[in-house]
């Protein structure tokens, strides 16, 4: 792509979203769609995380704040439940956290290289009232 | 080339006479041209109109013109701007006016000399379509004056311009055509 | 189909804005997004009458600026629509920001530019401020000399712009109030022959096309961009010529008018003539075979296309005549003018160059007068006589006051 020459883009800088033709695309889940390379499904954004959420789901309600307010559609929800996180695509910036009203939170942000079971052991208890 | 200058008052339908005349002409096979000058004109404000007629394409643009006829279909339009500009020794001018000829020289003596023809076209308007709208009168006046097609299929062709105004409206303009053919001195 | 035709006369005696609105009727046009301006209003307004009275099946959209006029008109347009729109003067200045995105974009709208000076100071009449301002815009720009002119180069307009190989945007300018509001005779297609001409839209990339989602209006920074602008240029370059010529050569086998990318008129022998466009090219026609009367060998050569520029047209047909003016009806506020050095890069590699001068005319609808150009082409032949120009080479025509000349 970083070479493609003057010649060979489609005209109009106008840019497709999936490879070939699709059919119901609401109802086809985002890994199974035939994304093209121009589709910023297909690149991983990984690299940009310092820190990452890490997602308890012991503590999680399902109030789909995080889903919401993820700049980039980073939470994947299943059947209006939270399943985790999209590491391909999450950049790190801890809104999902922010929001997250659970009491201990369900997401919190820890460095990019700890374990995930490090992380969920060490998870803080309920903070009582102040 | 047959050229016309119009002199009449935004409002008064110089553009539409002088698109309907264009029309009419273009018919038997003619070319035409009409256009107008406008400023940022407003109801009432002093303007002129143009006619072209040949026999091969109108190609000239140019809005300066000797014309060969000049209609004055506001009467105070004699004497507030100049008629008589760029015209040709043969011009003839058919004028609306409720004076006589003789009378209208007298007051303006510019048109000493000139092939002068009066009809009183803000009357007739008046009288027959109950607006001073003085347009159609004028062409009939035109009409007698040139002799350039018979009036019947004059006022004929004349019906299919007016085609989308009330049939009341229509007879009206009719008359004010006949009236003004059969009027000018 | 859930409209309308409409019976016309072989000859309907209509002005330029009128022929272009019965035209929109006749390629019956999907969507118009418009804004008022003088003198372009009555060809919106026109069309926006059809669509009431059920001659045309489409959307009329009313907008608040002419920004958003061309913004509505790129979104149908991506969307998947048979567009168009009209405009002058400062309408147009305030659409600039939005033409280049249109052609960017290569979404074939058709505007009907009704040419009219710029401000300040402000002025309603006929001059080609505007059409200037947009010519780098990447859109087509086509050329009427008259009411017919402006009837006819909308159907090639459609034609070339909505062909898959071009996909430009394409501008008709017709002169403010010299063709826009002059009544002259136009030769009419009947409507299912001007729709055949057209022919229906054929989509491309649409924003409707449900199963094949796009993303239009992209940003691309430096590792980009340039690669669009440059297919956008060669497009403009290589692929618009040919699809004009198509065009015209299948307008002329329907209608028997012909158009050409220049129009030459008496210019095979010519020792001197005239480089212009609009009404003015007409009225040199009539100027030029009146001179010859007079023994001056005089010719007119008139863009139809402005752009894309028909550098070598422009080339082979100006290469035999000995002095050339060049005549610029936009003030060129410290530069030769435009049309002067685009002719002067056409001819400055020939072996034997032409002379050539300049003359700035017609500002704000001040009137090109059969004397004025009795003059120029008297000047030309002295020029020719001399072997030089024997004045300076840009001068101004028909302005009061003290002789403007300069370089």
């Amino acid at each position: 792509m970083a070479n493609t020459g003057w010649d060979e883009f489609e005209i109009g800088a106008m840019l497709r979203t999936f490879e070939g033709s699709v059919d119901n695309i609401a109802g086809t889940l985002q890994e199974d769609r035939n994304y093209t390379q121009n589709s910023s499904f297909s690149a991983n954004v990984s690299d940009w995380r310092i820190i990452k959420p890490v997602f308890n789901k012991d503590y999680c309600i399902d109030c789909q704040f995080c889903w919401i307010y993820c700049p980039d559609i980073s939470i994947i929800a299943r059947d209006k439940k939270m399943v985790g996180v999209d590491m391909d695509h999450c950049k790190g910036c801890g809104i999902c956290v922010e929001v997250c009203p659970t009491n201990p939170k369900s997401l919190l942000m820890f460095d990019e290289h700890i374990d995930e079971e490090v992380a969920l052991a060490g998870w803080p208890t309920k903070e009582g009232k102040k | 080339m047959l050229e016309i200058r119009w002199h009449s008052r935004a409002g008064q339908g110089a553009v539409t006479g002088a698109k309907g005349l264009a029309d009419v002409i273009s018919t038997t096979g003619k070319h035409v041209q009409a256009f107008a000058f406008y400023g940022s004109a407003k109801r009432g404000a002093a303007m002129t109109a143009y006619n072209r007629v040949a026999d091969k394409m109108i190609m000239n643009h140019e809005k300066y013109m000797e014309p060969d006829f000049v209609f004055v279909i506001d009467p105070a339009l004699v004497y507030t701007s100049d008629v008589t500009i760029n015209a040709k020794a043969d011009t003839k001018y058919i004028i609306t006016t409720h004076l006589t000829k003789e009378e209208l020289v007298k007051s303006q003596p510019k048109l000493e000399g000139k092939e002068v023809h009066t009809v009183d076209c803000i009357k007739i308007a008046q009288e027959t379509i109950g607006r001073p709208i003085p347009n159609t009168p004028m062409l009939g006046a035109f009409m007698k004056i040139s002799g350039m097609y018979d009036i019947e299929f004059f006022k004929e062709s004349m019906v299919r311009i007016l085609g989308k105004l009330p049939q009341k409206i229509i007879d009206a303009n009719m008359i004010a055509i006949q009236r003004a053919y059969d009027e000018v001195k | 189909m859930a409209f309308d035709k409409m019976e016309l006369r072989d000859i309907e005696v209509w002005d330029g804005n009128f022929a272009a609105a019965q035209a929109l009727r006749q390629c019956q046009i999907d969507v118009v997004a418009a804004y008022p301006i003088t003198p372009s209003t009555p060809i919106v307004e026109g069309y926006a009458k059809f669509l009431a009275d059920g001659y045309v099946e489409g959307e009329f959209v009313m907008v608040e600026s002419e920004h958003a006029a061309m913004s509505g008109c790129i979104g149908a347009s991506a969307a998947g629509g048979r567009v168009a729109t009209a405009t002058s003067s400062q309408g147009y200045a305030l659409m600039v920001e939005t033409l280049y995105q249109a052609s960017g974009m290569r979404l074939p709208i058709i505007l009907n530019v009704v040419n009219r000076a710029l401000a300040s100071p402000l002025n309603v009449n006929g001059d080609h401020s505007d059409m200037y301002l947009g010519r780098d815009s990447g859109w087509i720009q086509l050329n009427a000399y008259c009411p017919q002119d402006a009837y006819d180069l909308n159907f090639i307009a459609f034609k070339v712009a909505e062909n898959h190989e071009v996909r430009l945007p394409c501008m008709v300018h017709q002169d403010g109030f010299m063709t826009s509001h002059t009544a002259q005779g136009v030769k009419t297609l009947t409507d299912d022959a001007a729709y055949g001409f057209v022919g229906d839209f054929k989509a491309m990339n649409d924003m409707l096309d449900f199963e094949h989602p796009v993303t239009h209006g992209v940003q691309t920074e430096e590792d980009w961009h340039f690669e669009h602008k440059a297919r956008q240029h060669s497009d403009l370059m290589t692929k618009v010529m040919p699809k004009i010529q198509d065009a015209f050569d299948a307008f002329e086998k329907l209608s028997g008018r012909k158009y050409n990318i220049v129009e030459k008129y008496d210019i095979d022998d010519a020792d001197v003539c005239v480089v212009c466009m609009g009404t003015s090219v007409e009225t040199a026609r009539e100027v030029a075979t009146e001179m010859r009367a007079k023994g001056i060998k005089a010719g007119v050569v008139g863009l139809r296309v402005i752009r894309p520029f028909p550098f070598f047209e422009i080339q082979e047909a100006l290469k035999g005549v000995k002095a050339i003016a060049t005549l610029d009806r936009s003030s060129p506020n410290g530069a030769p003018g435009m049309l002067f050095n685009e002719v002067a890069g056409c001819l400055f590699n020939l072996d034997k160059r032409p002379l050539l001068s300049g003359k700035i005319y017609g500002l704000g609808g001040r009137d090109l007068t059969k004397k004025h150009l009795v003059d120029l082409y008297t000047e030309l032949q002295a020029n020719v006589d001399a072997g030089k120009v024997t004045t300076q080479l840009q001068q101004f025509i028909g302005v009061r006051g003290p002789k403007l000349s300069f370089l």
